[in-house]
Parts: structure tokens; C-alpha cells; sequence
């Protein structure tokens, strides 16, 4: 998804007041699938919008996102570590680190 | 905030948009976000503290090296600078076997694609998902489809004169692509370049095509020619046309 696809779709489900959270890395360390500013949407049902990167760190995303938007109700910085050896617990073996912004909009 | 970001998104601004990520001060909670146009105006909370100079030349610095970064400044503030720009687009002419490939990945990639052909069956949504599919003759749909330095272009058609007409219709346009590529054997290649040369395109437009198309990286499945034709697009995205042109002459590849 481009930038322009994350923030219409943003724009449009906000319109409807469904909440969602908008996830964004913001910075890397070593080798990381997506790039710094990579997005993603997550919905209150689990279901996604765009994509940072896919594996475990997607589902250590949408876990804060459910905190975010469920009970915290406040943003979050969340820091997913792709370095866990061979990637046994979820195949992410891409040797990095990053820092996720996460952000709902209620 | 979000309707002013989409606005500026649809009219293929780039922009920078500074985040609040963590705040000491309740005046300015994490979360908000302020644009910093081109040309130094500001939109939003941070134009309205003390740093706004210091935003907007961090902004202009990041525009400058092309780097979204994310600064702590003192008493833990932490600003996350992203830049924002209209998409990256594809233009396929011809919704062949190695269209299908091509679109899935360059979506993957980032790339928004459209995908044009007078074939209704071939330019079909269901084989191009999340693309825009034209089902349409060549011509008059590149008439209105706009081409400029963010548009790559890439002509793979079923036979050299739809191959020329598109050529014609994007190489005619005011404005230069960021990529022109043509597919093809080097007889059918130059059968084309010429033909298009005796129209009246512009020489330098015609010597800047890539053609044959994509890297060499000796491709022949669709998937494969798809991978090569997008290294090079990548390549041209991230470190600009001469690099790919580079890698080409390396092994002795084009006109």
C-alpha cells in the first residue's frame, strides 16, 4: 500500500467512526523487512491494512494495537527484535530491530 | 488534520509530517502532527512552540537526503519526521503472462499499478488484484492517463505495433517518465525505434528507453522477466537511472 492508500482508507473508516489504529515504524536497526515509515492499519476484529513486515513482529503489533485501542486507549511505542535464533518460534530471521509507533484513532 | 494530509496526498505534494511520539508536555501529547510543506509553511501544534525553526530545518533536511528520522530532543520530546509523497506509479501496457507477475510484485514493492489492454479477458480484475485494470484501447486511455517523474512505464504488449502506439502516446506526453521500458527481441526492438524516430519522438526520449527491458539477469519464466523488470525499476527508484543503465553496459545489454 502506498502512503496515499493508508491515509484515505484512514480518512474513510474514521468517517464511518470505526476505530482503528494506525501503526508506523520509525526507526530500524540492522536488517529489517520493511523500511522507517512503513504502514499499517489495524482493526478492532484483528483485520489489517498494509503491511510492516509480516511475521511475529505483525502480531506483536496488532496485540499493542488491541491494547490501544481496547484499554489503553493511548499510543504506544513498541520495539519488536527480528534477531531470535533460526527464527524457531516464528521464522522471523531477519537479524533486526524496530521501533513501531502505534497510535489509535477513536 | 487527516482530510488536509489527504488533500495534499491526492494533489501529489510531498510534505513532511512531524509526529509527537513522546511528550513531557501535556500541551502537546504524543500523537499530534504537524505539516511542513516545501516552502517552509507549517500546519499544525509544532508551529506553534518555540522549535518551530528547529522543525522546519530538520524537515528541510529530510526532505534534502530523502531520510524520515526520528529525534529525541531534550526533556525526553521525541518527533518522528516522516515525508509523504503522491504514489510511485506503474503503467503496464499489455495484460500478457508476464503482467500478472509484474503487478503482484510491484504492488509488493510499493508501486500503485495500472494495467491497460484492449483486451477486456486479459485486462480483468480478478488477474490483477488491488490494481486498477483499464480495459480499453491503448490509445485513448494513455491519452488520459497523466505521466510525470513519478510514473514508470512499461510496454509489454502482443505485437510491436500496439507496442509503438503506446510508446508513441507515452514518449509524446509533456513530461518525462521516471522509467520507460520496452520488452522485446533487439530485431523487433529496433524495428519499433526506428518507426517511432520516423514520427518525430524526441531523440533523447528514445535513447533514454530501456529496452530490452528489465536487468540481466539471464530471466525466462514470466516471474523471472517480472523480478528483472523490477530490479531495474528499483533500481532507478532508489539510485536513479544511470546506475541501471550501469549495470546494463556491464554485461554488454542494450541499444
Amino acid at each position: 500500500m502506498t502512503d496515499r492508500e493508508i491515509f484515505e482508507k484512514l480518512e474513510e473508516v474514521r468517517e464511518k467512526g470505526t476505530p482503528v489504529c494506525l501503526a508506523t515504524i520509525i526507526e530500524t536497526m540492522g536488517s529489517t523487512p520493511r523500511e522507517v515509515g512503513a504502514k499499517m492499519l489495524i482493526f478492532t476484529d484483528g483485520s489489517t491494512f498494509g503491511s510492516i513486515g509480516g511475521g511475529c513482529g505483525e502480531n506483536q503489533v496488532r496485540s499493542a494495537a488491541f491494547r490501544c485501542l481496547l484499554t489503553e486507549k493511548k499510543t504506544e511505542v513498541i520495539e519488536v527484535d527480528l534477531t531470535d535464533d533460526l527464527g524457531t518460534k516464528g521464522g522471523d530471521v531477519c537479524g533486526g530491530r524496530m521501533k513501531i509507533f502505534v497510535e489509535p484513532h477513536l | 488534520m487527516q482530510k488536509r494530509i489527504n488533500e495534499l496526498l491526492s494533489r501529489g505534494e510531498t510534505f513532511c509530517l512531524a509526529t509527537v511520539i513522546e511528550s513531557p508536555l501535556a500541551a502537546l501529547p504524543s500523537g499530534s502532527k504537524t505539516i511542513i510543506l516545501r516552502n517552509g509553511e507549517m500546519e499544525g501544534p509544532l508551529a506553534e512552540t518555540d522549535w518551530k525553526e528547529e522543525i522546519r530545518s530538520q524537515a528541510f533536511l529530510a526532505f534534502r537526503d530523502r531520510k524520515k528520522k526520528l529525534l529525541e530532543y531534550h526533556g525526553g520530546m521525541k518527533i518522528f519526521f516522516d515525508i509523504l509523497m503522491s504514489d510511485i506509479k506503474l503503467l503496464i501496457c499489455g495484460a500478457g503472462h508476464i503482467a500478472v507477475p509484474l503487478a503482484r510484485f510491484a504492488r509488493d514493492v510499493g508501486f500503485y499499478v495500472i494495467v491497460v489492454d484492449d483486451r477486456p479477458d486479459f485486462a480483468h480484475p480478478s488477474r490483477f488484484p488491488e490494481c486498477e485494470v483499464i480495459a480499453e484501447d491503448f490509445i485513448p486511455a494513455l491519452r488520459r492517463i497523466p505521466v510525470s517523474s513519478t510514473t514508470f512505464c512499461v510496454v509489454i504488449t502482443r505485437g510491436h505495433e500496439h507496442d509503438a502506439e503506446c510508446l508513441q502516446e507515452i514518449l509524446g506526453k509533456k513530461s518525462d517518465a521516471a522509467y520507460v521500458g520496452l520488452i522485446g527481441s533487439s530485431r523487433r526492438v529496433r524495428f519499433v525505434v526506428e518507426m517511432l524516430s520516423r514520427q518525430g519522438i524526441r531523440k533523447d526520449r528514445l535513447d533514454n528507453l530501456f529496452t530490452p527491458i528489465g536487468l540481466p539477469i539471464g530471466a525466462e519464466s514470466p516471474e523471472e522477466i517480472a523480478v528483472s523488470i523490477l530490479g531495474e525499476m528499483v533500481c532507478v527508484r532508489k539510485k536513479g537511472p544511470e546506475q541501471a543503465r550501469l549495470l546494463r553496459r556491464a554485461v554488454g545489454v542494450g541499444l
